[in-house]
């Protein structure tokens, strides 16, 4: 019996750490989420691409720069000590205009003032157009459509050549009634010469034709004198947007170093005479005065105009901050170049082009946008760097950013005989290299876009898979056992033959519950291997103590053989019950249903329990009329049976015995409930487990197999069983539940 | 000359004890300890009677083969089966072997020695054909008391010495319910469950529907015992 309660006790340990098992995955992180999670690093790649594109940008703007460091001191270099190309002299006068425009335009013809506005275009060339630009003393008011200036010049060896197209919507000419000149569409011209002498000269006429040109004071609205001026020669001609004024100079009015500003007034009411706008030629005359003089040299011009370099400004300055020779632009020729690769996507996804530019759009800056941000202006800061260079006689060179713009400058001094005559000063646009990265971006994220959504892919149906097979492991897992720890089956056949790891550990859980399964088979033949070892010596001591009666007839009375006879029997009921228990499965598996009254079988039973124990009162409580299911009667008598020697044995003396049949929503529903005490918490899950006893009593022999068998027969039955303490703790009801499929169709 | 009881049985204890007490009551004993030294005797001689150990040393099934060899000796010669387990009853029953009778450990050798003598008895009646028969009938039921010849429809059961005992005292008093009790006292073994009971009773009715598939004369009386049906006609 040792062995027996050894049992018990492990049979206990098993339970708990069953039930412990039982608890289920507890809340956190899944397999997949964990999974997907590790593809979210992989949004690494690209914040490193991000970061080399730019790393490299870096790199390709500094080679860049000292490209242009190297240009701008080869250009110093080739300039250097040719003093004469930097003489005052050399230089022909400029336009007042901005900065970035070509120079007057050297023709070999001179223009003939009376010559045809379409002969002075195309011998000047591209006209410079200033609406926009340079434009002051009109408000926000301003209307394209009312006032555009158009201009251009030109210069042979004697003369300069101005031309202005202006599209104005009223002309209105001079009133040669009225005094003052500053009250009809005019045009103004200053010139400062070298040695900053301001002249001003307003241009105006009463009809189209030949203009009157006056020497102004500076108030513009009376003349210095009423004669005027000869030597300028005019002429207006009108079109059908507005009118053409085409200007000879001569050179020598002008002198060396001079500086011209032109200014086209606009007076639109005939009424008032009221100058409504002014547009000139100068961008920033409240800030440089009249201006600086700037001078162009051709053959300066000539000479760096090889030099031509992409999307670059090259100028050449001289000591006095005189522009003499400029080549190229920092803007590129058209935008072309920047849109979108994208044919490759138009044919096959349509919808999803405009969607991918959108995305680029919102992940990369378009270098597109670098332009519209780049100013057309930047003389300030370009003067600042060439005083630097001029003072300090060192090449200089800076990156600017102008919004998304990049810019990057360099000057390099020019030297002559130990002074610096002059600089070069080069601009170049760095939004090349930005829209080199910006396609470098597109194609890697692309790439990246691909690779990621691979991978995501990848590891979602690796993962599920995973999961399903985790998860089916885990469900096979607990299917194998019941909540209390009973084996249902002996192995897990889906997944086992799988050759990775988890089809490892579902052939080590398989084999596991195999070796758990022989081990209960083991426990269940156990006790009948030990009933059947008991029984032979058991017969030995029986048939022994009955010859010693027989052979001694003296002693049948004997109160120490009674005993030993006594104990025989007890032995013997308890070899009984072991093997009742032991063989009822075997026996069970043999039977074959039956259809039969179980009110009737009940009634009966509790008759002849009611005469074998007369120490209890047995009543039967059921709903009238037979109850006819299918079955085996002998198994239920026999589950009967044990439920009534529970019940006898654990309810209180003289107590009363309830078995009630009922019928429910579920089935059937037969209790035996006794008076008596409580079922201890500990052993409630495992009543019905072999081996397991309430009982304390240690004369009383007790296996704990009776609510086994009980067990048996109703999950035989495709039934259940459970034992509670009924309601105020009155005593224990033991209540089994048969499936609604065991009532006999009628 | 006296009766030949031959007594084969492994365990020394037990096997002295029924020779003790069989030879108390007269009978000339054999006693063997296995198989082949069993087979041996009854080459030498044939037995009136056999108590047959079933399992013998590590032959699970050496009862059962010696069995076999005295049936090809003597077709009619009594048999008893003691065994250890229960299981070992139904093995017999599902085998077939022709038994007459067996007994599960541990064996009440007073109930031994009234077997033995009753199926000596029986022996003989069938051996002698002694006109005196004593055979009555309940319905489609013929039963002989003297041979253990049970007849159901004109054909012979094969019943065993117990299930004779049984059958006999629930065609006595047909319509009469026995009780488990009265059924146990019938059955001479002792202390018997009701479950073991059941088990007689199992076995007798597969036996009467090999026969006839139809049988129903012994009813159940849940939680009480057993009756044998009158005939309704």
């Amino acid at each position: 019996m040792i062995g027996l309660k050894a049992l018990r006790e492990s049979t206990k340990r098993v339970d708990q750490k069953k039930r412990r098992a039982a608890s289920g995955i507890r809340p956190g992180l899944k397999i997949r989420t964990k999974l997907l999670l590790l593809v979210v690093s992989l949004l690494a790649i690209p914040w490193m691409g991000y970061e080399s594109v730019r790393e490299m940008e870096r790199f390709l703007l500094e080679g860049q720069e000292q490209a242009l460091e190297l240009t701008t001191q080869g250009i110093s270099s080739l300039l250097g000590n040719r003093s004469d190309l930097f003489d005052p002299g050399v230089g022909v006068p400029e336009v007042i205009g901005r900065t970035s425009r070509p120079l007057p335009t050297e023709i070999e013809q001179s223009l003939s003032i009376d010559a045809a506005a379409s002969g002075w275009v195309s011998a000047i060339g591209e006209l410079t157009n200033f609406t926009g630009f340079g434009l002051f003393e009109c408000g926000p008011e301003y209307q394209p459509d009312s006032l555009a200036v158009r201009h251009g010049v030109a210069i042979d060896t004697e003369q300069f050549f101005a031309y202005f197209e202006i599209d104005d919507d009223i002309i209105i000419f001079r009133d040669p009634d009225l005094v003052s000149l500053n009250n009809s569409d005019q045009l103004r011209m200053t010139v400062q010469a070298s040695s900053g002498a301001v002249s001003r000269y307003l241009l105006t006429t009463t009809e189209p034709g030949r203009i009157s040109i006056y020497l102004m004071k500076d108030n513009w609205r009376e003349a210095i004198s009423g004669d005027a001026v000869r030597e300028v020669a005019g002429v207006l001609d009108l079109t059908d947007r507005g009118y053409v004024i085409k200007l000879r100079i001569p050179r020598n009015l002008l002198g060396v170093g001079a500086r011209l500003k032109f200014e086209i007034v606009d007076v639109d009411d005939i009424g008032s005479r009221v100058v409504s706008r002014v547009i000139s030629t100068e961008p920033d005359p409240s800030q440089l005065g009249i201006g600086r003089v700037r001078l162009a040299t051709p053959e300066l011009t000539k000479l760096i105009q090889p030099l031509y370099l992409s999307e670059a400004n090259i100028t050449i300055w001289d000591r006095g901050y005189r522009l003499r020779a400029q080549v190229g632009s920092i803007f590129p020729p058209a935008r072309e170049g920047f849109d979108l690769d994208s044919e490759e996507f138009a044919w096959s996804f349509p919808n999803v082009e405009s969607a991918i530019t959108r995305f680029y759009e919102w992940i990369l800056r378009s270098p597109a946008r670098g332009f519209q941000d780049m100013p057309i202006d930047s003389s300030q800061e370009d003067y600042r760097l060439l005083g630097r260079v001029l003072t300090e006689g060192e090449p200089k060179s800076e990156r600017r950013r102008y919004g998304d713009a990049k810019l990057i400058v360099t000057a390099a001094p020019i030297w002559a005989q130990g002074s610096i005559d002059g600089a070069v000063l080069i601009k170049q646009s760095g939004n090349k290299l930005l829209s080199l990265q910006y396609r470098t971006l597109q194609r890697f994220t692309l790439l990246f876009l691909g690779v990621f959504l691979f991978l995501s892919v990848a590891i979602l149906v690796f993962s599920t898979r995973l999961t399903y097979r985790v998860g089916r492991l885990q469900r096979e897992t607990e299917q194998a056992a019941t909540p209390e720890g009973r084996l249902l089956k002996d192995q897990i056949r889906p997944g086992a033959r799988s050759s990775d790891e988890l089809g490892s550990l579902t052939r080590s859980i398989s084999g596991l519950l195999h070796n758990l399964g022989q081990y209960t088979r083991y426990l269940e033949k156990l006790p009948d291997t030990l009933a059947h070892e008991l029984h032979n010596p058991l017969n030995v001591v029986n048939s022994s103590l009955e010859n010693l009666q027989y052979h001694h007839r003296e002693l049948a009375d004997d109160k120490h053989l009674q005993r030993a006879r006594n104990g025989v029997g007890r032995l013997r009921s308890i070899i009984t019950s072991l093997t009742e228990a032991a063989s009822l499965k075997e026996a069970l598996s043999r039977e074959q249903d039956e259809r039969f009254d179980l009110a009737a079988l009940i009634d009966g039973c509790v008759e002849g329990y009611q005469a074998v124990n007369p120490k209890h009162r047995i009543v039967s409580t059921r709903v009238a009329g037979p109850m006819i299911i299918e079955g085996v009667p002998d198994r239920l008598a026999q589950m009967l049976d044990k439920l009534i020697d529970n019940a006898v044995q654990f309810g209180a003396d003289q107590g009363l015995i309830v078995v009630s049949l009922r019928r429910n929503a579920d089935g059937i529903e037969l209790t035996v409930a006794n008076d008596g005490a409580t079922l201890p918490v500990e052993i409630v899950d495992r009543l019905f487990d072999p081996m397991v006893s309430r009982a304390r009593d240690a004369r009383k022999t007790h296996l704990g197999l009776g609510l086994y068998i009980v067990r048996l027969v109703a999950e035989f039955h495709n039934g259940t069983v459970v034992a509670r303490n009924r309601a105020g703790d009155r005593g224990v009801e033991v209540v089994v539940s048969l499936p609604q499929a065991r009532i006999a169709p009628r | 000359m006296a009766t030949v009881i031959a007594v084969v049985e492994d365990d020394r204890d037990q096997r002295e004890n029924y020779v003790d007490v069989l030879t108390a009551h007269g009978y000339d004993v054999r006693a063997y300890a296995d198989k082949p030294s069993a087979e041996a005797g009854f080459e030498r001689e044939l037995p009136d009677l056999a108590l047959l150990d079933i399992m013998l040393g590590e032959d699970m099934d050496g009862g059962f083969d010696l069995c076999m060899e005295l049936r090809k000796l003597s077709p009619t010669l009594p048999v008893i089966f003691l065994t250890a387990r229960n299981s070992d009853a139904d093995r017999i029953s599902s085998q077939r072997m022709t038994a007459w009778d067996y007994i599960t450990k541990p064996v009440s050798l007073e109930f031994l020695v009234a077997r033995v003598h009753a199926l000596l008895r029986i022996s003989e009646q069938l051996q002698h054909r002694s006109p005196e028969s004593s055979v009555f009938s309940v319905g489609d039921l013929e039963l002989d008391e003297n041979s253990m010849l049970v007849h159901w429809q004109g054909q012979p059961v094969s019943l065993t010495l117990t299930e004779f005992w049984i059958i006999e005292s629930l065609t006595r008093n047909p319509g009469h319910v026995k009780s488990y009790e009265a059924l146990s006292d019938v059955t001479r073994q002792g202390l018997v469950e009701r479950n073991t009971i059941n088990g007689y009773i199992r076995r007798i009715r597969n036996k009467f529907r090999e026969l006839d598939s139809t049988f129903d004369r012994i009813q159940t009386v849940h939680g009480t015992g057993y009756k044998w049906e009158r005939d309704r006609e």
